[in-house]
């Protein structure tokens, strides 16, 4: 038998005896939603019928003729009432609503009628529906009445008759409406589903003292990772199924109608449903591996549950997504993680899912979920993951003075890989706090000075009141020719990719043009001393301050702690994250893009003036290419597309760069894989 | 059979265990004494597979840690200090799960876990979840399950830490038994009285390193002391911790 499907039942038989698990996989879907959905309805429906059986209490201001009076009166679902003041007359609930009578006007002439009410209150608002349909009938009354006075044709009034009639039928209606929100359910079970198994077999093991028994069973740990993620998937699968069904059959029975007002089939094809659920298998997968990595480097139950909770919070954005008006089913958005999916389900449950993007939805789900199974495989065969950077009772302990130095103080002569995040976390709230409002309120001025002393000045800092090494942290080691020229290589070829990159973006996120142009003012300089001054500000400033940061204190302190490309590619997207805002999200890929390229440089050269060499190149190339109007109109001759004659070029002066570099490439120094390496 | 060669493990700058080289024969019982902070469960934790050592080795026979993990581990028995048991199984739902991931199946298994639940007196709480077992009858199950493949070597980390008395009788009456099959036994503890009792051997870890290796009876004489809580207390004095840099 083999060892991950012994791991796989016996981790099954534990969760269903977990009541918690149990309670978000079963009592939830099959009690609580048809419940919840039937009881909501029902109360809704009481309410509305209540209101419904009441005739709504208005009054009547300004000069209103005797018949329209009496016609009003008439209604059976109005009570005519007097008021001295109409505002508070509605605010104090002693009326509905007040119908308001403009100066009466010279015969066939319009008078002006006002109906105010609550638009916070239900029962305001039905009584301006009520008032709005008499006053409508009147309406009609009176100008049927006029016509015939003048004897002209009911069709002189109404030169069209409009109606409309939806040819979607009702199983399609049904599909349209499930498609709104089913899709969010469906992923936020999974995810559900997938949350307390993960915790409980990473966290929960180490917490209850049973993995490392489990350790030294002679079971390869990739197998043990196998078997946990297949039952935390399995687990998240049938949550979602069963709420899958349980939401069917509720619709189905007609218990729940949505107010039983439109002609609705909510019967789901069979094959749509099998679609749907097979899908859900990677999605499980991916979620299951995530939360197994990340609950794996908590120390229990409670660590990695806040651990999660952002995670979680996260993964809620693209599950969002399916529900927002206007988002289409394109290529680009099929690729983008669980919104993929779930934009899919909608489509599918519309009924007419695009092929292509449908292709893609799935497959790159499944290459998600095979990249979270890879990282939760690697943490499972990591010592320091597994039992931290040492034993416990060696590391705690001791007076206020020892914990403060072991809190600022170094153990190695880098950071540690929390002290460079939470260096990161602490500069970027600084920046946010401090570095946009000296912007706004200096400009120019205000950068220069938000890089200098928001970045650099506490990078330093950081190195130095921690006692770490200068040398070490910042990586002060000067490059060799052969490097210096490989960089130039990779930062020439990575530019016109990364602008590659921006473009292709573009399909996915607007591009803010307003906002580009602004910024390109900002970069475009007249004279040499501007330019001069610009290359400054933006490309030698950001080279030295930001390099200073993100590939010195960063990079220091995550070096080691994964293969070279997976260090860079977090420093990228760290680098990418601190460079967006609300406006500015387009940066994003091009910024991390870019992180990658000079971190990885760094990493290979094991020197940071090969990243600020790079920066500055980069950023001083954008500054001239908006300053040379030749070179600028050559390079925007094709429009928003960049010109397509780059891309050859681009990809061999990389090509080139990453060869001269990679040769030097620092193997990564972590923790040897404890499980299988040993 | 167990052999540890100039094991070296460090953290960072920390070096929880330096140079340490010791040997136990099967059907020998070797226990490790130290203060806490010591390194032997790290030491411990090297030979169980579960940490990779920074330099130097350990080995369960002729198999290596560094590059035959899967073989050690087949040859062990490793108590953790902390007890390890799914609270939500019975314990002869743990023993065949931990007998199944040693490969063991159909009835050599069936006969393996009843021979462990009656001789650890498992049989009255054998199909109560782990969960709510007593101090005393979840360390029973956890020595059943460190047993559970017959291995050669055992490796225990305080196998008597939080027992009452009985309770302890019980692991004393296991390690004697396993001694006279021929079981070479390393065992950490910080209770002189079982040294005393069951060990063939003592080793002294004092900030990582091996500072006294002898018989209880070797250690006394050694440091002129009336007992071995004083031996060890004269020989861990004397060396002073290496800190942390």
């Amino acid at each position: 038998m083999s060892s991950a499907w012994v791991v796989f039942r016996k981790e099954l038989r534990e969760t269903l005896r977990d009541r918690r698990t149990l309670t978000v996989m079963v009592v939830i879907p099959i009690l609580l939603y048809p419940l919840l959905l039937i009881a909501s309805e029902q109360f809704a429906l009481l309410g509305i019928r209540r209101i419904e059986s009441e005739a709504s209490q208005v009054a009547v201001s300004g000069p209103a003729s005797e018949d329209l009076l009496d016609f009003l009166a008439s209604d059976e679902d109005l009570e005519l009432l007097d008021v001295p003041d109409p505002v508070e007359a509605i605010r104090s609930d002693f009326v509905g609503a007040v119908v308001v009578f403009g100066p009466r006007p010279a015969a066939d002439a319009t008078q002006s009628v006002t109906v105010l009410y609550d638009a916070a209150d239900e029962r305001s608002q039905r009584a301006r529906a009520v008032v709005a349909r008499a006053l409508g009938s009147w309406d009609d009354t009176l100008l049927a009445r006029r016509l015939v006075e003048r004897g002209l044709p009911s069709g002189f009034a109404e030169p069209l008759a409009v109606a409309d009639s939806s040819v979607a039928r009702a199983e399609e209606l049904g599909g349209y409406t499930l498609g709104r929100f089913l899709p969010l359910l469906l992923i936020v079970m999974t995810l559900l589903g997938t949350f307390y198994p993960a915790i409980d077999m990473a966290a929960g093991e180490k917490e209850r003292g049973t993995l490392e028994t489990l350790l030294t069973a002679p079971v390869p740990a990739r197998q043990i990772v196998v078997g946990k993620f297949l039952a935390v998937a399995l687990i998240g699968v049938v949550a979602a199924g069963l709420n899958l069904a349980s939401m069917l059959l509720t619709f189905q029975t007609g218990l729940f109608q949505l107010g039983g007002s439109l002609d609705i089939d909510f019967a789901l094809p069979w094959g749509s449903v099998l679609i749907i659920f097979a899908t859900l298998i990677p999605l499980a997968v991916l979620f299951g591996s995530l939360f197994l990595g990340i609950a794996l480097r908590s120390r229990s139950f409670k660590e990695a549950q806040t651990a999660l909770t952002p995670v979680y919070l996260l993964v809620m954005v693209p599950a969002l997504l399916p529900v927002f008006p206007g988002i289409g089913f394109t290529v680009a958005l099929a690729a983008v993680p669980v919104a993929g999916l779930g934009i899919f389900f909608r489509e599918l449950m519309a009924g007419s899912p695009a092929l292509a993007p449908s292709m893609v939805a799935v497959v790159t789900t499944a290459l998600w979920a095979w990249a979270a199974l890879a990282f939760a495989s690697d943490s499972f065969g990591r010592e320091d993951v597994l039992f931290g950077a040492g034993d416990a009772r060696v590391e705690s302990g001791g007076g206020l003075r020892e914990r403060l130095r072991r809190l600022l103080g170094p153990v190695s002569s880098t950071p540690s890989t929390a002290q460079a995040i939470g260096f990161i976390a602490a500069v970027a709230v600084l920046f946010f706090y401090m570095g946009f409002p000296l912007q706004a309120g200096w400009g120019e001025r205000g950068l220069l000075l938000s890089e200098w002393l928001l970045l650099l000045i506490p990078a330093f800092l950081f190195v130095r009141i921690g006692g770490f090494d200068f040398s070490e942290t910042f990586s002060f080691r000067r490059p060799g020719g052969p490097q210096v020229a490989g960089a130039l290589l990779l930062v020439s070829g990575a530019m016109p990719l990364g602008w590659f990159l921006a473009w292709a973006q573009g399909f996915v996120l607007p591009v803010p043009w307003d906002m580009l142009e602004g910024l390109e003012d900002l970069i475009t300089a007249e004279s040499p001393s501007r330019l001069l001054w610009l290359l400054a500000l933006l490309a030698l400033t950001p080279a030295i301050c930001e390099e200073a940061v993100f590939r010195g204190v960063l990079l220091s302190g995550i070096r080691g702690r994964a293969s070279v490309v997976r260090v860079a590619v977090f420093n990228g997207l760290v680098f990418g994250a601190f460079h967006i805002s609300f406006e500015s999200a387009f940066r994003f890929l091009p910024t991390a893009w870019l992180g990658f390229i000079l971190a990885w440089a760094v990493l290979s050269t094991r020197s940071i003036w090969v990243g600020v060499l790079m920066h500055f190149v980069n950023n001083g190339s954008i500054v001239l290419i908006a300053s040379v109007p030749a070179l600028r109109a050559w390079l925007e001759d094709g429009g928003e597309a960049p010109p397509w004659v780059l891309l050859a070029p681009a990809l061999l002066a990389l090509l080139v760069g990453v060869r001269l570099l990679g040769g030097e490439a620092v193997a990564a120094r972590g923790m040897p894989d404890t499980a299988d390496s040993l | 059979m167990i052999e540890f060669q100039d094991l070296t493990k460090t953290y960072g700058r920390l070096r929880a265990v330096e140079g340490l080289s010791l040997r136990v024969e099967p059907g020998e019982v070797y226990a490790l004494l130290g203060p806490n902070g010591a390194g032997k469960t790290t030491a411990l934790r090297c030979l169980a597979t579960l940490q990779a050592p920074t330099s130097g080795t350990a080995l369960v026979g002729d198999a290596d840690v560094r590059e035959r993990p899967l073989v050690v581990r087949a040859r062990i028995g490793f108590l953790a200090a902390s007890m390890g048991l799914y609270e939500r199984l019975t314990p002869v739902e743990l023993l065949q799960y931990f007998g199944r991931l040693h490969s063991m199946e159909g009835s050599a298994l069936d006969g393996r876990v009843a021979e462990l639940v009656r001789v650890f007196g498992i049989t009255p709480f054998a199909s109560q979840r782990c969960g709510t077992l007593s101090t005393g009858q979840a360390q029973r199950v956890s020595v059943a399950r460190a047993l559970i493949h017959d291995p050669p070597a055992l490796i225990l980390d305080e196998p008597t830490m939080g027992l009452d008395v009985l309770s302890g009788e019980v692991i004393y009456r296991f390690i004697e038994a396993e001694r006279e099959r021929g079981k070479a036994i390393l065992f950490s503890t910080h209770h002189m009285a079982e040294v005393q009792l069951l060990a063939d051997r003592v080793g002294v870890l004092s900030g990582g390193r091996l500072v006294a290796e002898g018989t209880p009876a070797s250690l006394i004489e050694r440091t002129g002391e009336p007992n071995l809580a004083r031996a060890f207390l004269a020989l861990v004095q004397d060396v002073t911790p290496e800190e942390p840099a």
